[in-house]
């Protein structure tokens, strides 16, 4: 990460530490620490949720245990939270980790059910353990040693400290390899699964280091608050308020939790404040009403909301898309297909597999030569997909094997065949609306290289190869659905596959655009890799493929050259019912 | 909106004194006004306690003004800040810095009813040095080594040593005899753990107390049944019941009562007011309560019936609970201490509350006004109280008595 890219970020810091000394009432220096607590907090679920997409209404779990930890260390043991705070945090990063190996099996709304169990049942332990209320016992001499301090601003001053941290560690991670995998699995976790990515070493990774943040802001709040109760680090409002502030700012960005903070913490406070003695319970009307209004005029939150507008003001007239799309010098000659000799890139024997009684493949055999195109075909519910599941390790077939170059891949988890070398697109595009087109293809390039940098080479060279350098920088949202489906294919080219699997490529497209995606496929068949692909409709293939295997009920109908396919009458059968075979025939 | 009326009343009252030549050169550094906080829940969950701890203050403050004022600072009025503590420890802290920051002229303050809110709030005033009384139970508060924090309710586990004996005085008077078994129901909320727990390490074997059932649940409960059945098998001398939350006290009680058990047929003993609330009789009949006692900090009783009959005039409070009479106490200590120190300044008005000793205490149950190195109020006793037809009378101890116990003879 550059050192511009923090620019804003120490300015930032810098601004808050001058405000922050200039304040001498220790009310208002409360409030600017509890600020920065908070934007800490939030910034640690935005690590996990905000950029995997997995909400965690638990994050107590953690910011309690951290809690505890610091107010223990110091009760029991008499060691100063400036030792127990690190301590926090990894007992934060463990629990992450204790937490996350169970949990992830876990999905979407089941996921968030999930975890927030686990700061109700701590809340329960520690409330059985005795530790109903806790304090951390003054210290009259020295109090400095054990982080206590006189001058409220020296609090202020220490969680900017941290809230530094943090934000450039954020700041790394969306950078990253580690970032853009977390994006890539919240886009689509199958994708980011299929590109090559090891999705629950990621997630697991993300959620200790959110632990780990979130325990260590924990401690920090037992220091400044001095009292540690069950609800008061375990409730429900504590994982609430790493929601409220991130959703509230911005998910997914380093400035959300801590524009939502420094809007949501003093303003709640001040409601409170000013007329919580007056008119009682009036400052949660006012609060809430306030939250449900930006929320709806910002629904992703204000960071994005602004930058929106930003960026719309100063965007460059539209430049026409029409021209976006240049071919690009073909490298290749007319291909021809490969010969009887040449070597096998993926052999299937007889593979089967069944859901309950539902026999979706029965003993199904083929072999892909070295680049060949083969078309797997079939009507509705003929089992394409499943066996295109079974082919790229999605599911496991309940008999038969794979072999992709000599090797059995039957059972092998979706990245490390894609390290083999076989890459994937889906049916459903889910780009990366946000990112350019070069950002969104350099995800699939992590699997070729270790290196950053030869990855965005790779990802360029990608984009090239599909024709879509012109738009390279453009914005995935700004792009046509011919162009989505480029950019798909250039991702999955990134990572250098030698066997491309195409799922419904050409769903969805006119003719015309069908025409100029067909061209770039075959020109990659030119090229040596040996493409599968999967389509529903017939028309568009036939140009396209060598040979075809029609797919109908489950098993292999006919496996053969496009003329002869067409032709059969078997295939007209199943696609059109038994009247149409004479008509076809005439 | 009344009490400002009236303070602002007795600025007036003052400034017209001074005009009148009382005013010498001594009174002119002395405040016309001395300002003393009440930081309590005036909002959230604990809002209701917090308002009646409002009404004790706002009385003893009418009352305090109306006898002339503080007599050692030319009759100077007090004058109430409120503060609201809100439902959380954090909300309660900020109050509290608050409080301090802002309010700089306080001389005292009150609060915070729950524990863990006094202890995140003398947290903040130990170190500004704002002398704060509680009424709060928790033994931590005073074990702190605080200098700035006065207790005036026995502590929590100070009562649950003086409970045990009394009730087992007033059960062997009505019985005859001592009772041998006792069952423990309790939720795991910090105070009922608190009183519940010297009984389970040994108080109750010092008194010859065999234990019979020892439950402790979460509120809130959603049936009772498994609990009360234990209860209705051992048959149990003396049952100790430690609910919070009123709907769980009901739920209980109903099933007590469904079983045979109710109406103290098996003596049922609570600790702290929640037992006793006026908020009880809205979700349960008073023959259902009849019987049931509890051991608490203070509460309106024999020689407080012209603040009763006030406080029910005036705010329509049907009986004067801890969170009123100990509030509307803590008024008059500070008025007192204000008067030993002579000067409207916290850290004087903290030494004097250090050094005060009025002797026997009037509105807290037994003890002196005195209070000893970690700032709990010497020999503080507690009140029993027992639901009888549907008003909750003070029992023990005798000279605030209001009534007799009943206790059953099975």
């Amino acid at each position: 990460m550059s050192l511009r890219a923090l620019l804003p970020v120490f300015g930032f810091v810098l601004a808050y530490a001058v405000l922050s000394l200039l304040v001498t009432n220790s009310y208002y220096q409360l409030m600017l620490t509890l600020v920065l607590v908070w934007a800490c907090f939030g910034l640690s679920w935005n690590l996990l949720s905000g950029y995997t997409g997995l909400v965690s209404f638990g994050h107590a779990a953690f910011f309690g245990l951290g809690a505890y930890t610091t107010a223990l260390g110091q009760i029991h043991f008499d060691v100063t939270p400036w030792l127990m705070i690190p301590v926090s945090a990894l007992v934060g990063g463990l629990a992450g980790l204790a937490i996350g190996f169970p949990t992830f099996r876990l999905r979407g709304h089941y996921f968030a059910l999930a975890m927030l169990a686990y700061p109700l049942a701590l809340l329960y332990v520690f409330e059985w353990l005795g530790y109903q209320e806790l304090t951390l016992p003054i210290k009259r001499e020295n109090p400095a040693a054990y982080m206590q301090f006189s001058d409220h601003r020296v609090y202020t001053l220490l969680a900017l400290v941290l809230l530094f941290a943090v934000m450039a560690f954020s700041l790394f991670v969306e950078r990253s390899r580690f970032g853009r995998a977390l994006l890539a699995i919240k886009q689509n976790e199958a994708a980011a699964e299929a590109a090559g990515i090891d999705t629950l070493s990621w997630k697991l990774k993300a959620i200790v280091v959110s632990g780990a943040i979130a325990g260590m802001v924990g401690g920090f709040y037992a220091v400044v608050l001095l009292v540690v109760t069950p609800p008061s680090v375990f409730g429900m409002l504590v994982s609430a308020q790493a929601l409220t502030v991130t959703m509230f700012g911005g998910i997914g960005s380093v400035w959300g939790p801590v524009i939502g903070a420094a809007f949501l913490i003093p303003v709640g406070e001040i409601l409170h404040a000013e007329l919580g003695a007056r008119f009682p319970g009036i400052q949660g009307v006012i609060y809430g009403l306030a939250i449900i209004g930006v929320i709806l005029i910002a629904p992703e939150g204000v960071y994005w909301k602004v930058r929106d507008r930003l960026t719309k003001r100063r965007a460059v007239p539209a430049r026409t898309l029409d021209a976006a799309v240049a071919t690009p010098a073909s490298t290749a000659g007319p291909r021809s297909r490969p010969g009887p000799e040449a070597p096998v890139a993926m052999s299937v024997r007889g593979i089967s597999k069944s859901f309950g009684g539902l026999k979706a493949n029965q003993d199904i055999s083929f072999d892909v030569p070295e680049g060949a195109i083969l078309g797997i075909i079939g009507p509705n519910g003929a089992g394409k997909t499943t066996l295109f599941n079974l082919l790229n390790g999605f599911i496991k077939p309940d008999e038969g094997e794979v072999k992709v170059y000599g090797e059995v891949t039957t059972g092998m988890k979706p990245h490390r065949l894609c390290a083999l070398g076989v890459g994937r697109t889906f049916q459903v595009m889910r780009p990366f609306m946000r990112m350019s087109v070069a950002e969104n293809v350099v995800v699939g390039a992590y699997v070729a290289t270790k290196d950053d940098a030869e990855a965005k080479r790779f990802a360029a060279e990608a984009v090239a190869r599909v024709g879509l350098s012109a738009v390279a920088d453009r914005l995935a949202s700004e792009l046509t659905t011919k162009e989505l489906r480029l950019m798909e294919l250039a991702r999955a080219l990134a990572g250098r596959p030698k066997l491309l699997l195409l799922d419904e490529t050409l769903a969805g497209l006119g003719h015309g655009e069908a025409d100029e995606v067909v061209a770039v496929i075959r020109r990659l068949a030119g090229e040596a890799i040996t493409i599968v692909i999967i389509e529903h409709t017939m028309q568009a293939m036939v140009k396209l493929v060598d040979h075809f295997l029609v797919l109908d009920h489950g098993a292999v109908l006919v496996d053969g050259e496009p003329e002869a396919v067409t032709r059969d009458p078997r295939v007209i059968e199943a696609y059109l019912g038994k009247k149409w075979v004479a008509d076809a025939q005439a | 909106m009344t009490t400002r009326r009236i303070v602002s009343a007795g600025v007036f009252g003052i400034g017209a004194l001074a005009a009148l030549g009382l005013a010498g050169p001594a009174q002119a550094q002395n405040p016309a006004e001395v300002k003393v906080g009440l930081l309590v829940p005036l909002s959230g969950l604990y809002a209701r306690p917090g308002q009646v701890m409002k009404m004790g203050a706002e009385m003893a403050i009418e009352h305090i003004n109306a006898l002339g004022g503080i007599k050692a600072l030319g009759g100077a009025k007090l004058k109430l800040v409120l503060l609201d503590s809100g439902d959380t420890v954090e909300k309660a802290k900020n109050a509290a810095q608050r409080m301090v920051a802002q309010e700089t002229d306080l001389v005292a303050a009150s609060g915070a009813y729950l524990s863990s809110f006094t202890l995140a709030v003398t947290e903040v005033t130990e170190r500004a040095e704002l002398p704060v009384l509680t009424l709060s139970y928790s033994d931590l508060i005073t074990d702190r080594g605080f200098k700035y924090v006065f207790q005036t309710s026995a502590t929590a586990a100070s009562q649950a040593r003086q409970c045990l004996p009394v009730m087992m005085q007033v059960a062997e008077k009505a019985t005859g005899q001592k009772p041998k078994t006792v069952a423990i129901i309790t939720d795991n909320t910090g105070a009922s753990v608190a009183s519940v727990k010297p009984m389970r390490e040994g108080l109750l074997k010092e008194h010859g107390l065999n234990l019979v059932v020892d439950e402790t649940f979460t509120p809130p409960l959603s049936d009772a049944t498994p609990l009360v059945q234990k209860v209705r098998a051992t048959r149990p001398d003396l049952l100790f019941f430690l609910p919070t939350v009123i709907s769980d006290a009901k739920l209980v009680l109903e099933k007590m009562n469904e079983f045979g058990l109710g109406q103290a047929r098996i003596p049922t003993v609570s600790f702290g007011i929640a037992i006793a609330e006026p908020e009880m009789l809205r979700t349960m009949s008073p023959e259902l309560l009849q019987g049931v006692m509890s051991c608490v900090g203070s509460w309106g009783s024999k020689g407080h019936e012209k603040l009763i009959a006030e406080l029910k005039s005036k705010y329509n409070e049907p009986w004067m609970t801890q969170n009123a009479i100990s509030t509307y106490a803590d008024m008059w200590v500070i008025a007192a201490a204000l008067e030993k120190s002579g000067k409207a300044d916290k850290a004087a008005v903290a030494e004097a509350l250090r050094t005060l000793d009025l002797g026997p205490s009037k509105y807290y149950p037994g003890g002196l006004i005195k209070f000893d190195d970690k700032g709990r109020r010497v020999d503080a006793g507690l009140t029993i109280l027992q639901w009888q037809n549907g008003i909750p009378n003070t029992v023990y101890p005798p000279d605030l008595a209001m009534s007799e116990a009943v206790w059953s003879k099975k």
